[in-house]
């Protein structure tokens, strides 16, 4: 992963997994229709409102980062979305799932609902379009799926199985199951797994990561 | 609130044609060539001789192109099996070329009106030519003469079962030389036609055994192919690869041409759009925004562009080489070009 020259403004469009995939199948699902924007890598305490020489230089040391070039997994890319609101707005979407952080036994069940909070006029909302949930390490459910959006997409990642190795596992819908794996062997010598669960709002953008712990039951 | 859709001109699809150097690590001439004894001796080697552009065991070396020969009779090699004298290797690759570039059993391969029942043919490795070679491009250097195609010369083009056909005529670089040897002054051999073919979209150069075979005098190399019906001491394609190599510094120089087509996406960012950024270094825990300032006038700096289809699922991405500041004031287009 290289820096990429920030003499000029240019652009550098590839193509990511999921890009690739649909690509792939031919079944007219990979067409671009919409766009969004995103502020992955900019921190914005950075933004100096302090700054002896006034409001044109608060953002001095933002527009001078360097930007990393684009990376191909959909999952670590276009994170912090960039979102139309009305002029005043002093709160922005976020995402509620009712934890800030999961720990479960092994075999015990979990289902998670996210809400939006501050979006669309209300305090608290369920997104139309559902939420994209990652689990990073699908080896320590047994069950991870989405329920109540009815997509050929969301049906499509719910059907979808892997085993046997430390990938991350993608589902769509309103509500989020899961359930923590009875494997024993996966713990080794340790008592619990770690892993971590994004889910997006599909409408919003707005995104949270929770820690998820298993905790080791069987002997 | 955070997707916008396209509208119909903004996606536009573009097809340009790119021509690079057609040898490994780009290099424009290839100067030194290479064979592998193990591939030479083993049951390939009858057929045909690969050629890198380094010592064949050596882990940067590639194969560039191979070496063939072939004769309409079967000559130049000994039978496959004596009970039948005229399958042999030279015949097989003979006919090999008939069908692909006739489509035909009953024409032989012709040389600007000249039938030749013997041939060479240099088939350029398909890795190293991405869709086709670029005619105008070609210059092969055997021994002190020089070879290149004829497209500059010509002005109708003229198709094959194997796609277009230039003939090859001494000269370099797509020029004729300034003084053929034909009467014609086409760049042809004195009396055995045009050295040889040129077809860009195969990756092939068919050579003329007998323009090569004629001495210096009449334009050819004096190739002295082996034309018995026995394996030559010398395999007829070492005859070539000693040419190629008989220059101090050899020249063999074509670029190969690709038709790229390329999606342009207009992103178009309205002065209202895209002006509040869901960063969680941008907000607090309860979502108020960090800087009471951004509240009526918000900042937000665009990094990148995510290009979506219908489900939302990101298909491409693009990053800007620095921030873009985007607020109430400003208007962002950027323009995406995606290849595939």
């Amino acid at each position: 992963m290289g820096y990429l020259n920030n003499a000029v403004v240019t652009v550098d469009a590839i193509l990511t997994k999921k890009g690739r995939e649909l690509l792939a199948r031919g079944d007219g699902s990979f067409k671009i229709t919409q766009f969004a924007l995103s502020d992955d890598e900019i921190d914005y305490t950075l933004y100096n409102t302090t700054h002896p020489s006034g409001s044109s230089f608060y953002g001095e040391a933002i527009e001078a980062m360097p930007i990393l070039e684009a990376f191909p997994d959909e999952n670590q890319i276009m994170k912090y979305k960039l979102a139309t609101l009305p002029r005043g707005t002093s709160k922005l979407p976020l995402l509620e799932a009712g934890y800030s952080a999961i720990r479960i036994k092994q075999g015990a069940s979990l289902a998670i609902t996210p809400q939006t909070l501050n979006y669309l006029g209300a305090t608290s909302t369920f997104e139309a379009a559902g939420y994209t949930a990652t689990i990073a390490d699908v080896r320590v459910v047994s069950n991870f799926s989405g329920v109540g959006v009815n997509t050929e997409e969301a049906e499509r990642l719910n059907a979808v199985t892997t085993a046997g190795t430390n990938v991350s596992k993608t589902v769509i819908g309103t509500s989020i199951n899961l359930t923590a794996t009875t494997v024993n062997t996966l713990f080794g010598s340790r008592t619990q797994l770690q892993t971590t669960l994004t889910l997006v709002g599909r409408d919003s953008g707005a995104r949270i990561t929770i820690p998820v712990t298993i905790i080791k039951v069987n002997n | 609130m955070s997707f916008k859709r396209f509208d119909n001109e903004d996606i536009v699809i573009s097809a340009d044609s790119i021509s690079s150097p057609a040898w490994t690590g780009n290099e424009v001439r290839l100067q030194n060539f290479f064979t592998s004894s193990a591939q030479i001796d083993g049951p390939t080697g009858k057929y045909f001789y690969d050629v890198y552009n380094g010592a064949a065991d050596a882990a940067a070396s590639q194969i560039q192109f191979s070496i063939a020969y072939g004769n309409k009779d079967g000559s130049g090699s000994s039978a496959l099996n004596a009970s039948v004298a005229s399958n042999s290797p030279s015949s097989i690759i003979y006919k090999q070329y008939r069908s692909l570039i006739n489509g035909s059993e009953d024409i032989e391969l012709s040389f600007d009106g000249t039938d030749v029942t013997h041939i060479y043919s240099i088939a350029i490795q398909r890795a190293r030519y991405k869709e086709k070679l670029l005619p105008g491009s070609l210059t092969l250097q055997l021994g002190d003469l020089f070879l290149t195609d004829n497209s500059k010369e010509v002005t109708t083009q003229t198709f094959t079962d194997a796609g277009r056909v230039f003939q090859i005529i001494s000269g370099s670089a797509g020029t004729k030389t300034d003084s053929p040897k034909d009467t014609a002054a086409k760049g042809n051999s004195k009396s055995h036609g045009s050295y040889g073919l040129f077809l860009p979209d195969t990756g092939l150069i068919i050579l003329n055994g007998k323009a090569l075979d004629a001495p210096v005098s009449d334009g050819g190399v004096a190739l002295a192919s082996a034309t018995a019906s026995v394996a030559p001491a010398v395999e007829n394609m070492a005859l070539i690869y000693d040419k190629l190599e008989a220059p101090t510094n050899g020249n063999f120089t074509v670029r190969s041409e690709e038709t790229v087509s390329s999606n342009y996406v207009f992103v178009r960012a309205r002065n209202s759009e895209f002006n509040y950024s869901t960063n969680p270094s941008n907000i607090t825990g309860s979502g108020e925004l960090r800087h009471s300032s951004m509240i009526d006038s918000p900042q937000s700096y665009i990094t990148a562009v995510g290009l979506y289809n219908d489900n939302n699922d990101l298909l491409a991405v693009s990053k800007l080489s620095r921030p873009l500041l985007k607020d109430f004031t400003k208007e962002a287009l950027v323009r995406i070009k995606l290849d595939y």
